[in-house]
């Protein structure tokens, strides 16, 4: 039996819990079962739901910001300020989500199962000029953020400017924009970092959350065997994956220092005073709207929230 | 069955469509429909009762790919590159540019030859269409040159020659396709264009020289024009300096410092320069109103071609046929260089008689990856490469040569769609006659060809100092 | 090739039916250059609030994504009314009579096909973006600023069941010269020499250099 699953861009942090499930589930399943992962070649990274939901691929993985219409009930996981500080943390909150029934339903609508979480790192802005580390100097900043992030910094007098994430670099070099806000691996990858002075380290925005489904009728056409091969295997994958990502965020502390880019520390109080700006409203609006659609947004937020403590208290 | 036969299969079912005078973007997408039927009868062992399932997903896969595929902004460049050069005619700008290039330079020998071809490459620099190109001078540039005395042939093969400058010099819709086929940054592609295409206009000037100084009789040189008739010819000419200024500026600042902006936002605002010397020149709505049907005419049919081959493409992602062809090319034992050189020939003798569009989206997809491979794949160094430069570099470089190669073919028989049209506006010429004028163009374009492949840095150049 | 045909008329039904869809695929190819026209608009409103009021259009992205649906279907329909879409008319150019007028056929039924399959795929496709129960009636949205994406995946089913109707008339007309044998049939684009072809496209740009 072979999956076909369905991703984008190329191998890199971001996708190696899905070469490790691929490669355990082959090992376990002695090669009966196996992955074939495919770079885009299957779907536009936008549809992979619409492809899950018609069958045309067994597992595939995609970003519930990319179209926030389509998974209403995850985009909790992306609201602003949230406070998720580590990748840990992050795996705790979206397995907690994942598990809820409302979730769950939601998926069910596209014939998709959550397997598993591909956890990112907050959306730290990289910026040219000046360090800003006061509020008011946010005002009439042009930044890069897509969203819900983009949102919040315009609760704080930002301006967000929109444009696809290849055109960053050119935007930034000709001061379209004088900040992105992106992922490490996408500050590197897209080249962000080449012209950045300074990057936020402990802003913590928000990130995107990029779930792995699999389509319910082949998860439930599998053998005992097969199923349980995979079930098993996906702690496993998460653990390389935060491994993987630990070594590139080492990379990142040298890179900052090789290009000489100043780590801005946000204080405290300028930390809380923009999270009572941003992220209050746009948490407010949304559990409005959410649960105006009939979704049970306050318990799913207190989730978030109750998990993240738990984990805190855990460690 | 596996995914490889049917791959093979299904691509020669569409070159039998194809050849056989279906229409290529319907060809591409009926054979992508059907092979997408296939590999998912396959999963299920082509079981009859399986059929009916196979057929429904394939049928809602292939209907993604329409909508997903050109809601891109990347592709908005296509029609925007396209409407300039509708803007352009009712700007009156071919006609002043090639006013302006013969008071300059029809001084050398061949000198209202000469001019032609660099107003045609001044033209290109507004127009994404080389038809079209060639079409306008063959109307301005042909009469001038017969009355100073020119061999008929030999201008009408300087026109149709020259009119295939217009896709490697910015804008140009045929690098935006390349650009979006293999994942690479427009911007750059649009770049690197310039400087070959430049470069082969020079070409074209030298072997239009050699020639007007070997046989006297092809064309005098023409002087006294004073200093102030050179100048006034040059402001009419002037929005092409602009759209030229903001399409570079808006990739990359030549001048030093910060670039304007994104390469989207620059082809835009050409068009609205374009438009603007239109509306001043005396454009109203009846003549607005034809250029915008002719732009939605040309851009539909390209992006039928673009979706109609992505469904196919779409099913090649199923089958995983480039990386089976990648396999192979890169597993001959043959001279990379070698295979590369092949390959562009097998380009020449296939434009010959297909069109350049269609020839590119259908061949590419599988083409590309082999030629990446053959570099040492996509995220090669240049260190570690068999060419000599990055992925990246290579993905750019490639473009340019098969863009080159396709606009080769259109003027060699017997399929060159820019010898038609000029035979088409003259005539007093025979399509015969413009291939025989346009001989000597073949061997400047061989010259180019070879030069851009031997020293890839002509084409390299510009995309490296943008980063 | 790329190719400008002729398509000749009469008084018969089938022409008057060619006439009558003719003025629809106009309209709907003009809204699709008016598309094209709007995005240059976009990046100037984007750029120039950009450079002098720093308030770049919000969603620039979105409005361009949603605006190409527009200008990449609608006149699909219409090029093919008079045989515009590409292909080799090598082989089939020289074909005369009956046998030319079932290749056409042939060619048009299995353009048929297809298009009515990528109705529904694309329909399907549109239904997936759709929700009477959602705010907007929006089940898939764009990336920055959340607009509703199925108006624009509507558009593709729209054109592509105009392109049906135009096929079916096209086969229609084609069938009916293969059975009467006629030379010079209605409502189909016919193949021109190369020549022709050549001085009609010539033709489209006289007067304007
Ligand atoms: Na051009
Ligand atoms: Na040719």
């Amino acid at each position: 039996l072979e999956w076909n699953v369905s991703t984008w861009g190329k191998r890199r942090a971001f996708t190696e819990h899905l070469e490790k499930l691929a490669e355990l589930v082959s090992e376990k399943t002695g090669g009966d079962f196996t992955l074939n992962i495919s770079y885009g070649g299957l779907s536009k990274n936008r549809e992979n739901l619409d492809g899950i939901s018609i069958g045309a691929f067994e597992m595939a993985q995609f970003c519930a910001g990319y179209h926030r219409d389509k998974n209403r009930s995850l985009t909790v996981l992306e609201l602003p300020f949230l406070g998720v500080n580590t990748l840990e943390e992050e795996v705790a909150v979206s397995n907690a989500v994942y598990a809820h029934p409302a979730v769950q339903d939601e998926m069910a609508q596209w014939n998709a199962r959550l397997l598993m979480t591909s956890p990112m790192p907050q959306y730290n802005l990289v910026g040219t000029g000046e360090p800003r580390d006061e509020l008011s100097e946010f005002e009439g900043m042009r930044v890069r953020a897509t969203g819900g992030i983009g949102q919040a910094f315009e609760a704080v007098g930002a301006v967000p400017t929109s444009m696809t994430a290849t055109e960053v670099y050119n935007a930034m070099e000709s001061g379209v924009i004088d900040t992105a806000a992106f992922a490490q691996h996408a500050h590197l990858s897209f080249g962000t970092i080449n012209r950045a002075d300074w990057w936020t380290a402990n802003l913590n925005p928000g990130t995107v959350n990029c779930p792995i489904v699999v389509n319910v009728d082949a998860y439930e056409a599998l053998t005992d065997d097969q199923r349980a091969a995979l079930d098993s295997s996906v702690d496993e994958a998460i653990a390389h994956y935060l491994a993987n990502y630990g070594e590139l965020l080492k990379r990142w502390d040298s890179v900052l220092e090789e290009k000489k880019v100043e780590k801005v520390v946000l204080s405290d109080e300028v930390l809380a005073e923009f999270r009572a700006k941003a992220a209050d409203p746009a948490r407010d609006q949304w559990i409005e709207e959410m649960s105006a659609q009939g979704l049970p947004a306050q318990e799913l937020y207190d989730l978030v929230m109750s998990t993240l403590e738990q984990t805190r208290a855990g460690n | 069955m596996d995914t490889i036969e049917i791959g093979l299969w299904v691509t020669g079912g569409l070159l039998v469509l194809v050849v056989a005078g279906m229409r290529v973007a319907f060809a591409a997408g009926l054979a992508g429909l059907v092979g997408l039927v296939l590999v998912f009868w396959a999963k299920r062992d082509f079981g009859a009762e399986h059929l009916g399932w196979a057929l429904t997903v394939a049928i809602k896969t292939a209907g993604q790919v329409p909508h997903s595929k050109v809601a891109s902004q990347a592709l908005s460049l296509i029609p925007t590159f396209i409407l300039i050069g509708y803007l352009a005619y009712y700007a009156g700008l071919t006609r002043a540019l090639f006013e302006a290039a013969k008071r300059w330079i029809a001084w050398v020998p061949g000198g209202l030859a000469v001019s032609t071809v660099f107003a045609t490459a001044g033209f290109a620099a507004v127009s994404g269409a080389s038809v079209a190109t060639s079409a306008v001078f063959a109307r301005i540039a042909i009469p001038e040159m017969l009355a100073a005395g020119y061999n008929k042939r030999f201008a009408a093969g300087v026109v149709a020659a020259g009119g295939t400058l217009a896709s490697l010099i910015p804008p140009s819709a045929i690098l935006v396709i390349y650009a979006i086929i293999v994942e690479q940054d427009v911007g750059k592609l649009l770049l690197a264009g310039f400087i070959p295409g430049a470069f082969s206009a020079l070409i074209y000037g030298l072997l239009i020289v050699g020639i007007a100084m070997v046989f006297k009789s092809v064309g005098p040189p023409i002087t006294g024009f004073t200093w102030r008739e050179r100048l006034v010819s040059l402001p009419p000419a002037l929005p092409i300096v602009f759209v030229v200024v903001i399409i570079i500026c808006f990739v990359y600042n030549p001048f030093g410092g910060d670039a304007w902006g994104t390469p989207t936002e620059g082809g835009a605002l050409g068009a609205f320069v374009v438009f603007c010397m239109a509306l001043w020149r005396g454009m109203r709505w009846a003549e607005l109103k034809s250029a915008l049907l002719e732009t939605a005419k040309l851009t539909v049919m390209i992006f039928t071609i673009i979706w109609g081959v992505l469904v196919y493409v779409r099913f090649l992602g199923f089958a995983d046929l480039p990386g089976a062809f990648s396999d192979w090319l890169t597993g001959l034992e043959m001279s990379p260089m070698l295979i590369l050189i092949c390959i562009l020939l097998a380009y020449a003798v296939l434009g010959m008689f297909m069109d350049a569009i269609g020839m590119l989206l259908l061949t590419l997809p599988v083409v590309y990856p082999a030629v990446m491979a053959l570099n040492g794949g996509e995220f090669v160094t240049a260190a570690d490469s068999t060419f000599g430069m990055s992925g990246t570099m290579c993905a750019i470089w490639f473009g340019i040569l098969v863009v080159k190669m396709a606009e080769f073919c259109l003027i060699t028989p017997p399929i060159g769609l820019n010898c038609f049209v000029v035979a088409g506006v003259r005539p007093d010429l025979s399509v015969q006659d413009v291939f025989r004028g346009v001989t000597p163009f073949f061997i400047a374009d061989g010259v180019t060809i070879a030069l851009l492949v031997a020293f890839p840095g002509i084409v390299l150049y510009l995309p490296r100092l943008a980063g | 090739m790329a190719g400008h045909h002729s398509v000749l008329e009469d008084d018969s039904l089938l022409s008057r039916l060619d006439r009558r869809l003719l003025g629809l695929e106009r309209v709907l190819a003009l809204l699709s250059g008016l598309a094209v026209f709007s995005l240059m608009l976009l990046a100037v409103r984007s750029v120039g609030g950009r450079v002098t009021l720093n308030a770049p259009l919000p969603g620039y992205v979105d409005w361009i994504e949603q605006a190409m649906p527009l200008i990449a279907f609608m006149g699909i329909a219409y090029v093919q009314r008079d045989g515009g879409h590409i292909r080799m008319d090598i082989l089939i150019g020289r074909l005369r009579g009956r046998a030319l007028w079932l290749a056409e056929l042939v060619s048009v039924l299995l353009m048929l096909a297809l298009m009515v399959a990528m109705v529904w795929g694309s329909w399907a496709h549109f239904l997936r973006s759709f929700d009477f129960a959602a705010p907007l009636w929006s089940r898939d949205s764009t990336i920055d600023i959340g607009l509703p994406i199925w108006p624009a995946k509507l558009l593709a089913p729209i054109a592509f069941s105009v392109l049906c109707l135009r096929l079916l008339l096209q086969a229609w007309g084609y069938g009916r010269a293969f059975v009467t044998g006629a030379t010079a049939p209605v409502a189909v684009p016919l193949i021109q020499d190369a020549a022709a072809q050549a001085a009609a496209e010539a033709e489209q740009l006289e007067g304007q250099d």
